[in-house]
């Protein structure tokens, strides 16, 4: 919405110039440009009827396009706005003949009524000073015209002669004071101000005309409606005929409105400085390009500056550099949009060190006129500080707590003869704690193979050190301890004696490698998964309250047989545990899950993972344990062995699945095994020396008959020591038939035995 | 790789009773062996070493055997051995004649009486 009382001011302006005899052209051009201004239009243009009547020139104009001033328009309304892409336009008509001034807008009903009337005014006086450009002796006439236009404005308006009396003032004027026009005219200057304003008036515009000046003040002017004064802004330009003084013509324009309120504004904002320099805060106040106007003392105590450096836009130099262009940016857009802005950021103190602060501005308006910020700022730096340095802890913490975490857990899964591994192992997502997850396997002494995955209940690097006594605790129970339930209530006392509170559920599982037999406690832990070539299924019972939670507490074990080909997932609840869904169905959807994933067990993890946990980090750790009993031959083994002790526990491994797998009685297959042992001891102590001596084993079952062979590649000595001695008669008693062949290449030893029926004593 | 082996040391009665648990082989044995020995101090009179629940035992761990029961008859210590009679180990035990140098229990309470 455009301002009418500027609009009225402005019009008065151009009246003033047009009586002062500025040349016509430059009158043009002014009024084309203080058109647009006041109109806010794209552009204004002034056509000029051509003599001949027969087109438009394009005299002087505002924000036209290159090439349309001077060049000549048909005699056609609306012309020129079409030609431009104008959506709406305004236009007036200058003196009866002359021509047209218009006014375009890209907008579409951009203009007003008002606007129009504007434009009427501004066409009136330029038709007036038209045609008294055409008749220069006609001044008088042109006043006439001039007093008469003035009459039709609202503005106030005046003129006095060379002599500085009043001559004329318009009935703007007159409605404005509530005068009678005869007490204004003469020499009457200033008679209707202020009585306090008098004398500064008067000194004024003596002053002004007796340099022949522009005249301009700002007073208080008696208002008659009201019976009291109002503020106006008076401009007067001197008048000339001929080059001769004529005198003066002049406006009034209200400034009451805007006068209070500065002087309003003036008042708060001193009781506000006043009292802004008493706070402890830092406080500030920009004007409406976002320029500092004020700081108070508070801030000059933090930055050490003066009053005059921080005004205008020098106080962005404190700012950090690497705060200022992010900081400023904000600024500027909310200062573009005159919203509330805040921001934190370091600003240079007066010890020489940046310290952050938290400052926020607050737009001001007053009426409904923005007229800057107001701000305040605080010092945070130690906050801050102590955020960052909380922040470096929490993810040192983190940090140490992950890798003590991971070196806690196996590396990689020992290799265990006779079955498939795989494990994974997830950390939280960032930002969650590092929890106490584990996962490990043992070979157990009775050729048992322990399972446990655990959750030490709590995050962070108490958790993990729990997590790793605990891991040693089964390591440790595990291996004397046969009965899983017997393991945990160890491990549960333990705990309950121990002085710091650790609370964990625990899977323990023991895997019988030939027989599939497994026996399991599980303490508050979610069931293993067996996944049968029928389908996946989960082991219920031997159920039992965590370890940490109850002393005494009873721990239960359940058995059961894997059928073969099957693989056990053990796993901890971060992998079905979540707040929004219900347990049962995440563990249906584990099944299921797991069900559809290949044989490998790395890819069963990797799938599990993916299908039940999704896209991203989990919330909570997780740990996986994967196990599979590989499938036995049962009619021939071959293998090839280093030559060193520890390959003997390997060997009796694969040799107990074998001679499971025959159907031998478990005496016949102690003494198979010894004897094959026995064998391959010898083997062992007459290789060449370490490196890659190795010696081979084959081993035959063929119609209730095993056959044996341990080849070496070094010589058997006999008898030497007692238990070589020893060794052989063994193998001699043991077995059916026994043959030893020497050769260059090495030794062969051949054995026989019958399995399952009575053999020959 | 060695075998794993597990000793489980407890007094009843002025003796040292020893579980044994797992197997012993060339690969162990000497660890055993070691073990045993340094769990008998002087004023115990008898070492009774329960293989039980001991799957395995070669020729090896025969042979410590009968150096145990050495070194401890040496000190005027014994050494008893708890079995029961349908162990896989018996025939074993018998045929390299280990009962010649400790004698065999059937049972731990028939050992320490």
């Amino acid at each position: 919405m455009r301002d009418r009382a500027s609009q009225q001011a402005a019009l008065a302006g151009l009246g003033r110039q047009a009586l002062s005899g500025v040349d016509f052209g430059t009158l043009l051009q002014k009024a084309a440009a203080v058109a647009a201004r006041e109109l806010e239009a794209e552009h204004v243009a002034v056509l000029e009827r051509t003599h001949d009547g027969a087109g438009m020139l394009a005299r002087a104009g505002f924000g036209l396009p290159d090439g349309v001033l001077g060049g000549v328009l048909p005699v056609e309304p609306g012309r020129l706005a079409r030609d431009l892409g104008a959506a709406s336009s305004i236009a007036a008509e200058l003196g009866s003949r002359f021509g047209v001034i218009e006014a375009h807008s890209r907008e579409p009903d951009h203009f007003t009524a008002e606007d129009a009337e504007f434009l009427e005014g501004v066409a009136g006086v330029l038709g007036a000073a038209g045609e008294r450009a055409g008749h220069e002796d006609l001044v008088r006439d042109s006043e006439a015209q001039f007093r008469e236009l003035a009459d039709t404005t609202p503005a106030l308006m005046w003129m006095t002669d060379a002599e500085g009396d009043v001559t004329f003032v318009n009935q703007g004027w007159l409605r404005f004071t509530g005068g009678v026009a005869g007490h204004e005219i003469g020499g009457t200057f200033a008679a209707s101000a202020h009585p306090d304003d008098r004398d500064e008036l008067l000194r004024r515009w003596t002053e002004a005309s007796e340099r022949r000046e522009e005249f301009r003040c700002e007073y208080r002017l008696r208002h008659g409606e009201s019976g009291g004064y109002r503020w106006v802004l008076e401009l007067g330009t001197p008048r000339f005929s001929g080059g001769d003084f004529v005198g003066y013509v002049g406006t009034a324009t209200d400034i009451h409105e805007r006068r209070t309120m500065e002087e309003a504004l003036r008042a708060s904002e001193t009781i506000w400085r006043e009292l802004a320099d008493t706070a402890p805060a830092m406080m500030w106040t920009t004007g409406t390009d976002g320029a500092i106007t004020f700081v108070n003392q508070g801030w000059l105590r933090f930055t050490g500056t003066t009053f005059q450096e921080e005004m205008g836009q020098s106080w962005a130099l404190g700012v950090h550099p690497e705060d200022a262009e992010p900081m400023l940016a904000s600024w500027e857009e909310a200062l573009k949009e005159r919203r509330e802005w805040e921001g934190e950021y370091r600003l240079k103190h007066n010890t020489g060190e940046y310290r952050w602060i938290h400052d926020r501005g607050v737009p001001r308006i007053v009426g409904d006129r923005f007229v800057g910020y107001v701000g305040a700022a605080i010092d945070i730096h130690e906050r801050k500080t102590m955020e960052g340095r909380l922040l470096e802890v929490y993810e040192r913490e983190h940090r140490i707590a992950e890798t003590l975490q991971r070196s806690l857990l196996p590396e990689r899964l020992p290799p265990i003869e006779g079955v498939a591994l795989a494990a994974r192992y997830l950390p939280g997502a960032r930002g969650a704690a590092i929890g106490g997850d584990w996962y490990d396997v043992l070979e157990r002494p009775d050729g048992r193979v322990a399972l446990v995955v655990g959750d030490v209940a709590g995050h962070g690097l108490r958790a993990a050190a729990s997590m790793g006594q605990l891991r040693n605790a089964f390591r440790a129970y595990g291996m004397v301890e046969a009965s899983p339930a017997e393991v945990v209530a160890r491990i549960n006392r333990l705990v309950m004696s121990g002085v710091e509170q650790v609370m964990a559920t625990v899977l323990y599982l023991v895997l019988d490698r030939e027989s599939g037999e497994v026996a399991w406690s599980a303490a508050g832990h979610p069931p293993p998964l067996v996944i049968a070539p029928d389908g996946a299924r989960f082991l219920e019972g031997g159920r039992s309250v965590p370890i940490g939670a109850a002393d005494p507490a009873v721990f239960r074990e359940a058995t059961a047989i894997l059928p073969p080909g099957s693989s056990l997932l053990l796993y901890t609840d971060g992998l079905v545990e979540r707040r929004d869904r219900p347990l049962e169905e995440r563990l249906n959807e584990l099944a299921e899950a797991a069900g559809e994933a290949g044989d490998e067990l790395g890819e069963l993890c990797e799938h599990v993972i993916a299908k039940v946990l999704g896209e991203g980090d989990p919330s909570d750790d997780v740990a996986l344990l994967a196990v599979r009993p590989l499938p036995v031959a049962d009619t021939e083994i071959s293998l090839t062995l280093p030559a060193e002790p520890g390959s003997l526990a390997q060997l009796r491994r694969r040799l107990a699945r074998f001679l499971h797998a025959t159907g031998a009685t478990e005496l016949e297959q102690y003494e198979i095994t010894l004897t094959i042992c026995e064998a391959a001891g010898n083997a062992i102590e007459h290789a060449y020396g370490p490196g890659d001596a190795s010696y081979d084993v084959d081993v035959r079952f063929e119609g209730g008959e095993l056959t044996a062979v341990v080849r070496d590649k070094g010589s058997w000595r006999d008898k030497r020591g007692e238990h070589r001695g020893r060794g052989l008669a063994i193998i001699e008693d043991l077995m059916d038939d026994v043959a030893v062949e020497r050769a260059e290449g090495g030794t062969l030893v051949r054995m026989r035995r019958r399995v399952g029926e009575n053999r020959a004593a | 790789m060695t075998a794993p082996a597990e000793i489980v040391l407890d007094r009843r009665d002025g003796s040292v009773v020893a579980r044994l648990s797992g197997e012993v082989d060339m690969s162990n044995a000497s660890y055993v062996r070691d073990q045993l020995l340094a769990s008998v101090p002087n004023e115990v009179l008898t070492l009774v070493l329960d293989i039980s629940g001991t799957r395995y035992l070669d020729s090896a761990a025969i042979e410590v055997l009968f150096e145990v029961s050495r070194r401890l008859a040496r000190r005027r210590q014994e050494l008893r051995l708890v079995m029961p009679p349908d162990s896989p180990l018996r025939r074993v035990i018998e045929l390299t004649e280990v009962h010649t140098a400790a004698p065999v229990f059937e049972s731990l309470e028939d050992a320490l009486s």
